[in-house]
This record gives C-alpha cells, structure tokens and sequence, in this order.
C-alpha cells in the first residue's frame, strides 16, 4: 500500500473540513433573523457598492472598549479576596483569567482592526448608515418605560413604551402616515390591547407580580 | 424493561389534561415564535421564566420544552416563505427551500420539512430515552476534573470552531464568563463585581441577557438599519406531497437523521455543522436532473435533509443536558436556567432523584412531535398569517413582553435599565459580527464550570497536574486540543 491517492478518511474529513467552510459568515449570530443576501431583496437608499461593515476606526474603538472592559475587570478583581482554602484557587482566580484573556482579545482586535480590519466578518445587514433618530425613539420608549413602571404600572407604562417604540420604527420604515394622530390614536390602542391582557395573564393566572398603578390586579 | 416502565410512568404523567395543555400551548407558542421574525426560542423560553416561580416544575419544563421544539417546525416556514430565518438552524432549509418556494413548489417544502422534522424528532427522543439513561450511569463516575475538561470543550466548540472568527468567539465567551462572575460567589460567598449594589449580589439574570441580547437588540436593530429593508413572501399555494417528492424526500430524512443525532449527543453544540453536512450529503448523492434542482429551481432533498438533521440534532442535544448539565445552544442554555431556578441541577443525579419529572418530560416529546406535525400540516395556513403582522408593530410588541420577562424574575427595575444596556451591548455584537451564543452559554455554564475547577484542585491538593493525571479529563484535554489545532492544520495543507 503506497500513498497513491487520498484514502476514504482523508477525503472523508476533507468532505467534513469542506462543509465547514459552507457555514455562512453569520452561522453562530443566534436567533438574528438573516435577510436575503441577494442585492435586489435587501435593498435599501445605500448607494451600491457601500459595504455596511464599520470602518477601521469603529473597530479599534471596539478593541480599545475590549481592552477597557479587560481593565475594569482587573481593577475590580484586586477587591476580590483570594483566599483559597483547601484547593490553590480562590475567588479572584477566574476574574483575573477573565481580565487576563479579554485584554489578549482586546489587543488582537486593535491589530487586526489596523492590519486590514477584522478578519472573515460578514456583511451586517440592513442598510449602510444608521438611522439615529429612530433609536432614539426605541431608547426613549425603553428607559422611560424603566423609569415610570413603579408609579405608572405596567400597563400604562408598558403602552407609553409601546407608543414610543412603533412611532420610531414607523419612522425608520419611512411611513408618511406616522405623524398623523390617527396613528397615534390607533397605536395608545393596540399598546393597550397588547399589555393590559399580558398584565392580567400573569397577575391574574400566573400570580406573578407585576406593578400596577392601583393594588387592584386589573389596572 | 426497565426503560420502557419508567417511559410509561411518564407518559402516565404527561398525558394527565394540565400537562398536555401545557404541552400543547407550548408547541403552539413555540410554532409561533418560530414562525415571527425577530424572536427565536430562547428569548421566548427566557421571557417566560418567571413562572417558574408559581408553576410546578414538571408542567413548566413540559411547556418550554413544547417551545423549544415548536420554534424548529416553525422556523423552517418562516424561511421557506419568507426567506428570514426565525433561527440559526433553519438557514440551510431557507437555501433550498426559499427558491422550491419561489418555483412554486412552497407546498411540498412545507410538507417535506415537517414530516421530516417528526421522523427525525421522533427518531432522536427513541435514542434520548435509550441512551440517556445509560449516560447518565456512566457520567456519575466522573469527578470535577472530567467536569471541568468537558465544560471546557463546550466553551471551545461554542466560541472557537462555530464562529468564523476564533478572537471574537472567545472575547464574546469570556465576556459571558466574566458576566458569569457577578455577584456573590458560591463557593466562598465573597462579592464579586458588584460596586456595593444590592441588585447585582444575586448576580445578573439569564433572562435578562438572553432578552436583552436577542429581543431588545433586535428592535434596536431594525430600528437603526432595518426601516427600508423589505421582505418578500412567497405564495404558499397547496400543502401536499407527489409520489416522486416522497420517493426523493425519504431517504433524504433518513440520512439527516443519521448524521443529526449524534451532534447532538457530544456536548459540543450547534445545529450549523450536522445541517450543512447534511445539505452537502445531499447535494453530493443526488444525480442527473435532481442534482441540477440544487441552487437552480430548488431541490426536495436539500430541505429534507437539513431539516431531519436539525431536529435530530436540537432533540438529541437533551441527552448532554440532562444526563451531564451541559448545554450547547443558546435555548438550552435558558433552559438550563429554568431547572436551576426550581433548585435542580441537570447532571447524572437526576434520573434518580427527579425520575418523574425526567421520564414526563420525554415522554411529553413524543406527545409533543405529534401534536407539532398536526399543527404544522393541516393548520400551517394559521401560522402563514403571522407573517402579515407589520413589522413596526411586531418589534414594538416585543418590547412589551421584553419588560414582562426581565421585571418579573425579579421586580426590579433597575433590571429594566440593565437590559437596555445589554441591548446596546447586542447591537454592537451584532453589527461587528460577534457571536451571542458563546456569551449566553459562558454565562450560564460559567459559574458551574469554575466550581467544578476549584473542587479539581482542591481534590489534586492544590495542584493543577490533577487534570493531567486522570486519564479521562487527560484524554478530554487532549480532544479540546485537537478541535483547536486539527482544523487550522487542515486548513493550511490544504493550501500549500
């Protein structure tokens, strides 16, 4: 038996390395829903031939913010006592590991992010710039709901955040109607049709707590 | 005999109404959260954990189990249709399937993914209730040093080998991990990370990661680059099979099946690499006119195929879960969290100390399959309506059900502004192309994992050589290494 070609295993793990390399780029993005890679279903205003991948100053600022996490966790992990007992490990022993590690990724992301970006990154979907207004609406819609849902309760809480958050959403859609207070109207009513019989599935079935602006269970 | 008593005993229990109802909302949730863009499983099992609080546990993981299953039938017709995976796992079934359904042929992709999603599922639970018990006798012989060793090659597989990027897996894995650290430790009781706030002593939630990465993030998301994308919908037309798409889907679902389960049964994880093995077995194996389908007008076996795989797979990953603790995905991940919020461990204790909720839980997967190939054949036209729910709308309601998960687990809304945080967190990840799943998986493995290296040491008295001297972690040390090293070496021999 000499080497004359590849033996059934070699070119059984060659098949297995090949199928590896068709795992899209996104593979592991978890629960991200993928929109068509094809150029005419995903369109958007980007002009064509724009790549939404962040640029090489948005992906150091990402490997300095690794390396600021790294140092945040160090410094932290000095509070931490690191008496080990019986075994030579305490509890300051995975803090410093973890500090360790982030601070080795932090600094490779800023190399790769200067030596011709990060490698093997997939195209990010949707469109070229971000749509900042929007996001402020969603972010307004949450942090409010966050702030007020001891006093308001859930449901008026939770319908302002519901408001909020669709107002910016129609926005980034471009919908010409969102201004008119018709939507808006109709938008206070599905927020309620939406959180008020969500409250009274867990309040009242479930008997789980969740606020209310009076102690009844209803409202 | 033995096996087949104890599956009795459960399916005594998982037939009573309360459970099947249970099991049967379950999948209908489930079939739903598949089917709407923008949420997947595990934020819909992290969403519901607060009822974990007041349900009895057996009823509750029957529930989210009837989710975790439900959201796999479901998500293979969001990608048929719509060509936007629900989920990760549907993305080989969104290739073939999306253009059957774009010829006009939606139907029999429909048809053939849920009859293979059943046999496969189906097939895979026989294997679980076969298999795991017997696991379970073998892993109580492992100590904390093969613990640890096998943690540890999960935390590989998650971060290093799924991703396309081995720096960014791991930074995302021990992002997770050092989140894993807040709070008090258990072993010691000393604080950790928390800056003197009561709130952070409990540590953070799972529900509040796993929501915030995935729901919260999502809406972020679309609102930020997502407002001018548009979806198109295929036309469905009629659910039904011909003579010659049986023929060709058969052994297509046998052989998904085959290389599906025992992905799932190593704790390494991740449905990507079985489903796009299967969809090259296919596409390999198929010949003349049926081979020239694939890419083109779409081809049966290449949603066959994957799909079985893909359920074989999800199911089977239930045996490393219950028998040694560890998951692999995002959802069993969440439902990791869910057994440890009623006190339980999943490990190789619990075929004897939680024998009936273990054997009901099986059994209601069998149950549970049944009721999914009914929900999904004949009612699949239900479930395409979802689709026609505006997005603004849908995202907006997200963060409606969002709230309920994070303040419920703990009525805190200090909570509420920790999950905007990771929410942006999400986005960031999300637009930089950084895995979540290593993050969710670090965080809830972590702290079981850095327990199980302390007892190590503490048993080797201190010395680290302990896992060097036991030959099964020594031998689990050494496959972590090769799924590192083996890969990359391939890789340039290729090249040169």
């Amino acid at each position: 038996m000499t080497h004359a070609g590849p033996g059934p295993y070699r070119r059984l793990a060659a098949g297995f390395f090949m199928a590896l390399r068709l795992l899209p780029r996104r593979a592991f993005g978890a629960g991200m829903p993928m929109t068509d890679p094809s150029p005419l279903d995903s369109s958007d205003i980007s002009p064509p031939g724009a790549s939404a991948v962040p640029g090489v100053a948005l992906q150091t600022a990402v490997g300095a913010g690794v390396l600021l996490v790294a140092a945040g966790l160090a410094f932290g992990a000095l509070s931490i006592p690191g008496d080990a007992g019986y075994g030579g490990v305490g509890p300051n022993f995975l803090p410093w590991v973890c500090a360790a590690v982030l601070a080795l990724c932090g600094g490779w992301l800023v190399w790769e992010a200067r030596n011709g970006g990060y490698r093997a990154m997939a195209e990010p979907t949707g469109g070229v710039r971000a749509d900042w207004s929007a996001a402020v609406w969603v972010s307004a819609g949450l942090l409010l709901n966050a702030a007020l849902i001891t006093t308001l309760g859930f449901i008026l809480s939770c319908t302002l955040c519901y408001v909020l958050a669709v107002q910016g959403l129609r926005r980034a859609a471009g919908q010409a109607q969102a201004r008119e207070p018709r939507t808006w109207a109709m938008d206070v009513f599905t927020g309620l049709c939406i959180s008020a019989p969500v409250f009274w599935v867990f309040t009242q079935f479930l008997a789980i707590n969740l606020p209310g602006l009076t102690g009844t269970g209803w409202l | 005999m033995e096996i087949l008593d104890a599956l009795m005993a459960g399916f005594a229990t998982a037939i009573t109404p309360g459970n099947l109802l249970w099991a049967l909302v379950g999948c209908a949730l489930g079939t739903a959260v598949g089917v709407l863009p923008g949420i997947g499983p595990a934020v819909a099992v992290a969403m519901l954990l607060p009822i974990t609080a007041k349900v009895e546990v057996t009823a509750s993981m029957i529930f989210f189990a009837g989710i975790y299953y439900g959201a796999m039938y479901g998500g293979s017709t969001t990608s048929i249709l719509l060509n936007t995976p629900g989920e990760t796992a549907s993305m080989v079934t969104a290739m073939e399937g999306n253009k059957m359904a774009k010829s006009g042929r939606a139907g029999a992709a429909l048809a053939t993914a849920a009859i293979g999603s059943f046999l496969a599922g189906t097939f895979a639970t026989v294997v679980v209730t076969l298999f795991a018990p017997t696991v379970a006798e073998f892993a109580v012989k492992l100590g904390p040093p093969e613990y640890f060793m096998l943690m540890v090659l999960a935390f590989t597989t998650v971060s290093a080998v799924l991703g396309q990027s081995r720096v960014r897996g791991m930074t995302a894995l021990f992002i997770g991990l050092a989140a894993g650290c807040i709070g008090m430790d258990q072993i010691s009781g000393a604080a950790r990370y928390t800056g003197g706030k009561m709130e952070l002593l409990d540590g953070i939630d799972i529900v509040l990661v796993a929501v915030g990465l995935f729901a919260v993030a999502e809406v972020l998301y679309a609102a930020l680059y997502e407002g001018r994308t548009k979806d198109t919908q295929n036309h469905m037309g009629r659910v039904h099979m011909t003579r010659l798409d049986w023929r060709r889907s058969l052994p297509a679902w046998l052989r998904g099946t085959l290389i599906g389960t025992p992905f799932g049964c190593i704790p390494a994880g991740g449905t990507e690499i079985p489903t796009f093995l299967s969809y090259a077995t296919e596409k390999k194996l198929a010949k003349g006119k049926n081979r020239d389908e694939f890419g083109r007008q779409g081809a049966i076996e290449g949603v066959a195929g994957p799909e079985a795989a893909n359920n074989a797979t999800v199911t089977a990953a239930l045996i490393p879960l219950l028998t040694l603790g560890i998951p692999t995905s995002n959802t069993t991940a969440v439902l990791l969290g869910a057994f440890q919020n009623y006190g339980i461990n999943p490990g190789p204790q619990l075929f004897q100390t939680s024998a009936t909720l273990v054997w009901a839980l099986i059994a209601s997967l069998y149950i549970g399959n049944l009721m999914l190939l009914v929900l999904n054949l004949p009612m699949v036209g239900l479930w395409v309506k979802l689709l026609k729910i505006p997005k603004p709308q849908l995202y907006a309601g997200i963060l409606i059900f969002a709230t309920v998960g994070a303040y419920g687990m703990r009525q805190s809304a200090f909570d509420l502004f920790l999950l905007y945080g990771i929410g942006l967190l999400g986005v960031l990840m999300r637009r930089f192309d950084f895995p979540t799943a290593p993050v969710v998986v670090g965080m809830i493995l972590g702290p079981l994992a850095e327990a199980q290296m302390r007892n190590a040491v503490s048993i080797g008295e201190g010395s680290w050589l302990i896992f060097l001297q036991r030959p099964m972690s020594l031998a689990l040390l050494v496959i972590v290494l090769a799924v590192l090293i083996v890969p990359r070496l391939l890789q340039r021999r290729t090249r040169a």
